[in-house]
């Protein structure tokens, strides 16, 4: 504990950094073994427009140019890397020309809060009722009903999210349907603004919630049998602790650090895993963007968002190795 | 005054095999002050029983009969306590001190912070300058310096960790300690010092003490009376002397006579002829020098064992004396840091696949833990089958099968009982001899066996080392005794290496080096072993600390003591 040592901090920042270089790099790589030109793809599309397309050749020619693709690979990767670095991912194809990183930055926000106020709500649910599930002065109620509300993890998000807008938004009209905020609302800091945020983040975050909390729960489970067969455990019962005080600072203590490591791992997957729940409720966010993009064979785009969700899951894991060992006192920086 | 009263307890576990009694009709009163053994084998019922009177009994166990009074709450049965009451009796009137104190503390809190808990959940708000004195005082009494209250758990040796068990225990001095086997996890020199304060600070605040064990020893230096238990029953209760002089029960005696002695009768008996090996080295060590960063697990030491006439060798030391890292030196797990091991002139770090693969044949191992040993998961046989087809040596099945029946009743066991049963359905000293079966059916000519014995009941200690006797006599195998017993291995050895801080301090045939031991650190050792013979005296913690801190300073300490030789093993030491 204390102090983090320098050349601990140096040496997890080199990590980061050849993490997320190594990840760019091979985020510049996979496309190019594609055998899709992506100036055929603008060509075709702007064909598909218009109906047909005079001096093709040339359109092409300018295309490539403009795209740098006539440049030899080290050159076109040089710029890249160079663009990467001050999150420049060029112009997207099929919203052409907007800048990608416009998009991104449109669709991050939505995203980010979407999923950090719902992967951090699963966390807390998930962890606490894996320890109760296990505590044994849990109320009976609690040992039942858990399990039985673990079926939902075994729902595919789809399904649950098809399930959750026809019970409240078809059914009961509880909640919207569909979009992040309401179509008469402006966006801006207000609180009706905020409120329609809230109100239209509800079900999207439920379903995402629904669906995950089962692994943070099992996982729990798991650690907390551990932890209550300890002998640090018997001891605490043997001092006469109030069961509560054991439960938290004993049992959960321990069992959730490992929990917090995955934490860390789960951030960067979870635009992933959200994609599909963005597109049901037609949700603006990054899952949604990336899920237009693949159909859209939109490079740049997809280049960007897994850009950025490798940065994000570098970073969590980063954040992790610098406080674990003021949650964990047997971790020493530089250990 | 009498403080707890055990009235007729007996004690059921339910299980799907029908209802186990583990304690029946037991009856006992602790007088305030006196110090009571219970001593048993593993499943007599001496923790279950002492657990009914903290109402900590594992589930599904239960009390079905009789009546727990302690004194200091009138005539209010134990039993009758409902959650909240019973939370304020644990710590407060009765204290536990558990037998695992490597894990007994909770590991992401400071030690302080687990003394002032308890004090908190009996006695409500306590301002932290009171709680500061409190604790120091505690850390104090059982001779640890304040300064370890700031420390968390994996900062402190095991002893340490003992020693903050037996604070919080007595912090709040109640009317009785329960010890748990304190000290089975300690070495002799540390086991004695933390016996020593635990009688002190139970001494001083008056309380009766329950002593938890299977040591007849440590029974006999630690307490005032004893009751003996075999299988959930009080077979024999009386004074200490009583019962060590004059032992009344058949059980209490074989349990007195099983304990080895340093110059007591022997337990082996050697055959008279000796299967001879293939002359020549077989294991040798030249100037092997092992360093972990800057701390050096052993110093350069150069030996040669020859593999004509088997012998057993035993090394010998307290934990973080460097004798476990020479037993995976011996098996390559952990190459040196300076000089070669090698095994019948090859060194072991440096062979070829062929070689290496001949080399794990021929050299077995038999560990400490025999729990941590089978894969849950397959029945036993699975376990011995597996490296006999491995290694190339099976003909057939049936030739396989009569292989693995043939170890087996080589170690003593039934192999129609044992062999397809699971890990979990056979007990402790069954599953070490079956590691011994295992081994043996590789037909090694090495084997290292490390604490072979320290985790069994010491009934069958006797019984699994003279297994391994058998192997040296009647199948020509060598074997390295690694162990902090150094009864077992003044009868066992040919030839006895004490090993202090990496280096060997005094070396022979056991009967000069333990018999008659010349390094004041040999001495410490032997007169640390707390006999089971109220005229021997155990010596005080004080004298022990005085011996080992005598140690610390001296240069000469580091000379070894020859002590005479056995033909076929040469030692060097230093480089």
């Amino acid at each position: 504990m204390g102090r983090i040592p320098m050349d601990y901090l140096l040496n997890r920042l080199v990590t980061l950094f050849l993490t997320v270089w190594i990840a760019a790099t091979l985020i510049w790589i996979i496309p190019r073994l594609s055998p899709v030109d992506p100036a055929e793809i603008m060509l075709g599309r702007m064909a598909a427009g218009a109906g047909t397309v005079a001096n093709a050749d040339e359109i092409l020619a300018t295309l490539r140019a403009r795209f740098g693709l006539d440049d030899p690979l080290l050159v076109q990767y040089v710029k890249y890397i160079r663009n990467v670095v001050v999150f420049d991912f060029g112009l997207s194809t099929a919203s052409f020309p907007t800048e990608v990183s416009a998009l991104i930055a449109r669709a991050l926000p939505w995203t980010l809060g979407l999923m950090l106020i719902s992967i951090t709500i699963t966390f807390f649910i998930g962890n606490l009722l894996g320890a109760l599930m296990v505590w044994e002065r849990s109320p009976k109620l609690v040992r039942v009903a858990i399990p039985a509300a673990m079926v939902f993890t075994s729902i595919p998000p789809i399904l649950s999210a098809l399930l959750l807008m026809w019970v409240f938004s078809a059914q009961l009209r509880w909640f919207p349907l569909t979009g992040a905020y309401g179509l008469f609302v402006e966006p801006g800091w207000t609180w009706a603004f905020a409120q329609s945020v809230i109100y239209h983040g509800f079900l999207p975050a439920l379903s995402i919630v629904v669906v995950t909390f089962g692994f943070w729960a099992l996982g729990m489970r798991g650690l907390m049998i551990t932890v209550q067969g300890e002998d640090y455990t018997t001891l605490a019962k043997a001092k006469g602790l109030r069961p509560r005080y054991i439960l938290y600072k004993y049992m959960i203590r321990n069992a959730i650090l490992p929990q917090i490591t995955a934490f860390a791992l789960k951030i960067g997957l979870l635009i992933a895993g959200q994609v599909l729940v963005e597109r049901i409720f037609a949700y603006n966010g990054m899952g949604k963007l990336l899920y237009d993009a693949i159909l859209d064979q939109d490079f740049p785009v997809i280049q960007g968002v897994s850009y950025v969700i490798i940065l994000m899951t570098a970073l969590s894991v980063f954040i992790v190795d610098l406080i674990y060992p003021l949650i964990d006192p047997r971790i020493r920086h530089g250990d | 005054m009498t403080i707890l009263d055990i009235k007729n307890v007996s004690i059921d576990f339910p299980t799907s095999g029908g209802i186990v009694h583990a304690v029946s009709d037991f009856t006992m009163s602790v007088p305030q002050g006196r110090r009571i053994g219970f001593i048993g084998e593993s499943g007599s019922g001496k923790t279950t029983t002492a657990l009914a009177a903290m109402r900590m009994l594992a589930s599904p166990g239960f009390v079905a009969n009789g009546e727990i009074h302690l004194n200091s709450l009138g005539q209010t049965n134990v039993l009758n306590l409902n959650d909240e009451e019973m939370r304020r009796v644990r710590l407060k009137k009765i204290s536990y001190i558990p037998q695992g104190a490597m894990n007994s503390l909770n590991p992401i809190m400071r030690v302080e912070d687990q003394i002032w808990d308890g004090i908190i959940a009996h006695e409500g708000h306590v301002e932290k300058v009171e709680l500061q004195r409190r604790s120091d005082a505690v850390l104090e009494s059982v001779g640890l310096p304040k300064t370890v209250g700031q420390l968390y758990p994996h900062e402190l040796s095991g002893g340490m960790k003992q020693r903050v068990c037996i604070a919080i225990g007595v912090c709040l001095e109640p009317d009785l300690i329960v010890a748990d086997e304190p000290t089975s996890a300690l070495d002799v020199i540390t086991q004695r010092q933390v016996m020593q304060t635990l009688r002190d600070v139970q001494a001083k605040i008056g309380a009766g003490l329950i002593l938890i064990g299977h040591d007849m020893g440590l029974m006999a230096q630690s307490v005032d009376d004893l009751a003996v238990m075999k299988l959930g029953h009080l077979v024999e209760f009386g004074t200490v002397k009583q019962i060590i002089e004059n032992p009344q029960h058949e059980y209490t005696k074989q349990l007195i006579s099983s304990v080895p002695l340093v110059g007591g009768e022997s337990f082996i008996e050697s055959s008279p002829e000796i299967m001879r090996g293939a002359p020549g080295p077989l294991l040798q060590f030249d100037n092997v020098t092992k360093r972990y960063g800057s701390v050096t697990a052993l110093h350069p030491l150069s030996f040669s064992l020859d593999g004509e006439v088997p012998k057993i060798i035993s090394v010998v030391g307290q934990s973080g004396s460097g004798k476990s890292t020479m037993g995976s030196l011996m098996l390559g797990f952990n190459p040196p840091t300076e000089g070669t091991v090698t095994f019948r002139g090859k060194d072991i770090n440096r062979m070829s696949a062929g070689e290496a693969l001949d080399f794990r044949k021929d050299v077995q191992a038999v560990f400490q833990d025999p729990y941590a040993c089978f894969n849950p998961f397959y029945r036993v046989d699975h376990a011995l089958k597996f490296p006999f087809k491995k290694f190339g040596l099976a003909k057939s099945e049936a030739h396989t099968q009569s292989a693995m029946e043939e170890a087996c009743v080589a170690v003593g066991l039934d192999p129609a009982l044992v062999l397809r049963r699971y890990p979990h359905q056979l007990s402790g000293g069954q599953r070490q001899r079956l590691i011994v079966a295992r081994a043996l059916m590789l037909s090694p000519k090495l084997l290292i066996a490390d604490e072979p014995v320290s985790m069994v009941d010491a009934s069958l200690r006797a019984t699994i080392l003279k297994n391994i006797h058998d192997l040296k006599d009647k199948y020509g195998i060598s074997i390295l005794y690694i162990t902090h017993d150094l009864a077992t291995a003044y009868h066992v050895s040919d030839y006895v290496m004490v090993l202090y801080h990496g280096r060997v301090v005094e070396a022979g045939p056991p009967k000069e080096v333990i018999g008659d031991p010349q390094h004041p650190y040999t001495q410490l050792l032997i007169d640390s072993i707390p006999w089971p013979d109220l005229n021997r005296d155990w010596g005080s913690a004080e004298q022990g600390q005085k011996g080992l801190e005598a140690l610390q300073g001296n240069a000469a300490v580091n000379q070894t003591v020859f002590r005479g030789e056995v033909p076929g093993f040469e030692l060097r030491v230093g480089a």
